[in-house]
């Protein structure tokens, strides 16, 4: 194994992603070769410090969003909604028609012909 | 996606301002970290910050629960920052504009939060290495950028990341690999 296949494999290593013989393989490089162990410190330190780049957002990060909103809809995205003219359930409605028309249907050909007269 | 976070969004679709307030508070920094880091300035970081929340919730009724919420709102995230970066790049003149030490404002943790407990020595090298590390991510470009911000500082799975920028982890792996080595290189230049 050469410096650059060594290095190749550091991502895997530190992620506990190599497999068992890479891993042994690099271990046994690593136990004779002082600069790939410089250079695997120096990667676990790149991966220790992009691990402590924390930023928080701005306090006034709520109110500035809220604002947004209500500015943009004029009030009207939090506003209360009356929940059953909400939104239109036309599923159901449609449900509901074809379940109609359907008894309908089956009144008009099984229902007793009453009230009909033959004509004379 | 746990009950828990089914319901939430439950109560965000009803537009409930509680639920509202939850998800800023849950996901604010987080959203604000990732945006910061792709592109290194905090007045945009604020201003793209603001419309994934905005997005989020114009858009939620098209979230289907097929992957965790937090995931679809990065993913959000991730997508505006790329697109601010397109538009910032098209105007030479806003387009190199990256924050230098990055004063955090008043009453917000500073930059790398474990120095502040320390004295003044010890802050100054913590500002100078987040200045060092934030120029070393803005040298990678967009895709590599995100892919180390999603992995060593957001610190999400392999499977989210994939879930994020919908790269197979084959790829994710092989880039993140280029990524971190470009960046250790930059540190590299700047220790010698």
């Amino acid at each position: 194994m050469d410096h650059k296949q060594a290095q190749d494999d550091f991502s895997d290593y530190v992620d506990g992603t190599l497999a068992e013989s890479a891993r042994a393989e690099l271990d046994q490089h690593l136990a004779v070769c002082i600069q790939c162990r410089t250079e695997l410190a120096k990667f676990r330190q790149t991966l220790g410090s992009l691990g402590r780049l924390k930023q928080h957002a701005p306090p006034t990060l709520l109110t500035d969003v809220k604002q947004q909103i209500y500015r943009r809809s004029r009030g009207r995205f939090f506003a209360p909604r009356w929940k059953l003219f909400g939104r239109i359930p036309f599923e159901w409605i449609s449900l509901a028609t074809i379940i109609a028309m359907l008894v309908y249907y089956l009144a008009m050909i099984h229902g007793s012909p009453t009230g009909v007269r033959p004509a004379p | 996606m746990s009950l828990a976070e089914r319901l939430l969004i439950g109560r965000l679709r009803d537009r409930d301002p509680s639920a509202f307030e939850e998800i800023v508070r849950r996901y604010g920094d987080k959203v604000f970290n990732l945006v910061y880091r792709m592109l290194g300035n905090r007045h945009e970081a604020e201003d793209i910050t603001q419309e994934v929340f905005i997005t989020v919730f114009k858009t939620v009724e098209t979230f289907r629960g097929e992957a965790k919420f937090s995931t679809w709102l990065l993913r959000i995230a991730a997508n505006q920052s790329k697109n601010r970066i397109k538009y910032l790049s098209r105007r030479p003149t806003d387009g190199g504009e990256v924050d230098e030490a990055v004063p955090a404002p008043a009453g917000t943790p500073g930059p790398i939060a474990h120095a502040q407990i320390a004295g003044p020595d010890t802050l100054l090298e913590a500002a100078e290495l987040e200045s060092l590390m934030q120029e070393a991510i803005a040298s990678l470009d967009e895709e590599h950028r995100l892919l180390v911000i999603l992995r060593d500082v957001e610190e999400l799975s392999y499977q989210e990341i994939g879930e994020i920028t919908g790269l197979p982890e084959g790829t994710i792996k092989s880039r993140l690999h280029r990524a971190r080595m470009e960046i250790k290189e930059v540190l590299d230049r700047h220790t010698k």
